[in-house]
């Protein structure tokens, strides 16, 4: 009789909750700890990259992505949920914005429709909530500003001046809280993205263990090809010696 | 005979100068040889500074204004300002290429000042939204002919928004005359940073 | 080739409409109405394709009263009307099989007291206009409201100026249309203006 329904997961409890969606908000924090910072001339996303074993390569598997050229996001909770929506967001940024407007989606409209994605996994029957919380960091160039945000399973999401999701989250924007200011530059917000996650790491924090990307200036070697209008992205991953040199000077 | 495009006749021209542009239209719109309206308003105006005009099938001048509306609305909703000329201009060719094997019959044209910058643009479309940008000037409707020859011999860069009105104005007056399908009134459009200045047209009715 | 023309006046609206109706060369009927009321201010001329017309004539005026019927006896306004009907003909130009219908909406606006004419064909051209009509007869009749038609005219006047254009039909056209119905369209509602 039970399987004549396809009743959503997520229904609410007598009590008024939606108990997958806390369980999946659980499993978020028990999540490796991500950070976020916005500054006057850019965006940092950190975050540290755990190897279960010295034989797994880590130098090419990536938790932070670029969605549009202008905007990168990262997750806490599940790797495998994230792809997805990975997937999802850079499709709609075309299928909904690139195709019908030739330009990419401004950081906003970008975290509107992936919150919309992980909204409907809430009231669908037979799936399950998205297990991730986001971190959306982006360029918005008709205001000329940079833009952080949280997306959480239940489609509700936030703007932010720095944050952090995952295992001491709670911790880690208390100390955001201290160390953010308005007139915070980009190597800052890099430098404070980094205190921050020495907090949160358990051993030693080196460039092959973190996975840090800035939005800040057009990147035009990293476009490609040259003799257009088309500026270079601004979506830049740290590398490992980018990393290292900032780590020696903290 | 049975072309589409000039069932019901009618012209636009759109112009580039000096920080500022124009853009016109004539106001007939006819079934074949017999006229049966001379207020029929073929420029549509999207936000503060961007203009759309619309020549071709009126049917689908009318259908596309509609639509247009519809989408500039939602835009403002989602975005929160006003869309850029380059972003209409892209909206709209989309718009015509989503219906390729089946077009609107239109020949649209796209002009306004970008809301920041100010900086002027113009463009016009085949029915499947090809894009065809322009330094200058861009010709719509069944005087193309004649605007494209009376664009080539009249119009200057750089004109200051006064005698941009007085070009565009002599341009789209002499091109309609010599079309049986155009006229009937005109109307003109001066868009400069600060100022939209409309006027309409006395013209012979004939 | 049947004829339908529209005058908006002062303070009213009047459509005429002939009384024909024909098969290639047979006259089937001399006292056909081509025309329906939508609602208490609005009345549709039609013509075209013959079992087109009728059809959606009737289609029109099914909705406009579900309106008034779902919207607490609110009538719809010609302007709205005038809409519904542009939309309905627009979207079945691109359809598979397109209505051949041509209409007139004479209507009159209760909230700002205002008569109106709107024009529409096949393809769903829409416009609004102080004259007008369909087919063969708009070239007599255009010409002849071109020279005569002035601003505000009294309803007498304006039928009086009807008169004159359905004579010129009868000379210049080579068909008799067994004469014509007449309905006037004001602020008391749609009229029967007898036949001519």
């Amino acid at each position: 009789m039970a399987d004549r329904y396809s009743f959503s997961l997520t229904t609410f409890s007598p009590s008024g909750k939606l108990v997958q969606i806390e369980y999946a908000l659980n499993a978020i924090k028990q999540g490796v700890t991500v950070i976020g910072i916005k500054s006057a001339n850019g965006v940092v996303l950190a975050t540290e990259k755990k190897a279960s074993s010295n034989l797994l390569k880590t130098e090419n598997t990536s938790k932070i992505e670029l969605i549009t050229p202008d905007i990168g996001m990262t997750y806490s909770g599940m790797g495998p949920d994230f792809r997805v929506l990975v997937d999802k967001a850079r499709k709609l940024a075309h299928t909904n914005y690139k195709r019908i407007y030739n330009e990419y989606p401004p950081v906003k409209i970008m975290v509107q429709e992936i919150a919309k994605v992980m909204q409907e996994s809430t009231q669908s029957g037979g799936i399950r909530p998205f297990g991730v919380s986001l971190l959306v960091g982006g360029y918005d160039a008709h205001s000329d500003r940079f833009q952080l945000y949280q997306v959480d399973p239940s489609g509700s999401y936030f703007p932010w001046k720095a944050t952090a999701i995952g295992k001491t989250s709670v911790s880690a924007k208390t100390f955001l809280e201290k160390r953010w200011n308005e007139n915070l530059e980009l190597e800052d917000a890099i430098h404070v993205s980094l205190l921050a996650l020495k907090e949160s790491v358990d051993g030693e924090l080196t460039g092959d263990n973190l996975d840090i990307v800035v939005v800040s200036d057009p990147q035009e070697h990293l476009l490609g090809f040259k003799g257009t209008s088309v500026e270079g992205p601004r979506f830049k991953k740290l590398s490992s010696e980018e990393i290292n040199d900032r780590l020696d000077s903290l | 005979m049975s072309d589409p495009f000039s069932l019901n006749g009618g012209s636009a021209v759109a112009m580039v100068g000096k920080d500022c542009v124009a853009i016109a239209s004539d106001l007939r719109l006819g079934n074949q040889s017999l006229g049966l309206s001379n207020n029929f308003e073929k420029i549509f105006q999207f936000g503060d500074k961007t203009f759309l005009g619309l020549t071709g099938l009126a049917t689908d001048v009318i259908t596309l204004s509609e639509v247009f509306r519809f989408k500039h609305n939602l835009y403002k909703l989602r975005e929160e300002r006003d869309i850029e000329p380059k972003t209409l201009a892209n909206l709209v060719s989309s718009t015509l290429y989503e219906k390729r094997f089946g077009p609107y019959f239109v020949s649209p044209l796209v002009a306004g000042l970008d809301p920041k910058s100010n900086v002027p643009f113009i463009c016009g479309f085949d029915s499947i939204g090809c894009i065809d940008f322009a330094k200058d000037f861009i010709v719509g409707g069944t005087a193309s002919d004649q605007l494209y020859g009376l664009c080539e011999s009249l119009y200057e860069p750089s004109l200051e928004p006064e005698d941009l009105f007085e070009t565009i104005s002599q341009v789209l007056l002499n091109a309609v005359d010599r079309d049986a399908l155009s006229g009937w009134g005109a109307v003109v459009y001066i868009v400069t940073k600060d100022k939209i200045i409309r006027r309409v047209l006395k013209t012979r009715q004939d | 080739m049947d004829v339908i023309l529209g005058l908006r006046v002062a303070d009213a609206t009047i459509i005429a409409t002939s009384k024909a109706a024909t098969r290639g060369i047979t006259v089937l009927k001399s006292s056909d109405d081509k025309t329906r009321v939508l609602n208490p201010h609005n009345l549709i001329a039609y013509t075209g394709e013959a079992g087109d017309t009728v059809n959606f004539a009737e289609y029109i005026q099914a909705n406009i009263q579900l309106y008034s019927m779902r919207e607490n006896d609110i009538e719809l306004s010609p302007k709205a009307t005038a809409s519904f009907i542009r939309n309905q003909l627009a979207t079945s130009i691109r359809s598979r099989k397109p209505y051949q219908v041509n209409v007139l909406l004479g209507g009159y606006d209760v909230a700002s007291n205002t008569p109106t004419l709107n024009w529409i064909d096949y393809l769903g051209t829409q416009v609004e206009l102080p004259y007008a009509a369909h087919g063969y007869a708009a070239f007599y009749c255009t010409s002849l409201f071109d020279r005569h038609y002035k601003k505000g005219m009294t309803v007498d006047e304006g039928l009086e100026l009807l008169k004159m254009s359905l004579k010129e039909l009868e000379i210049r056209m080579p068909l008799d249309f067994k004469g014509y119905y007449v309905k006037i369209i004001d602020k008391d509602g749609v009229r029967d203006a007898g036949s001519l």
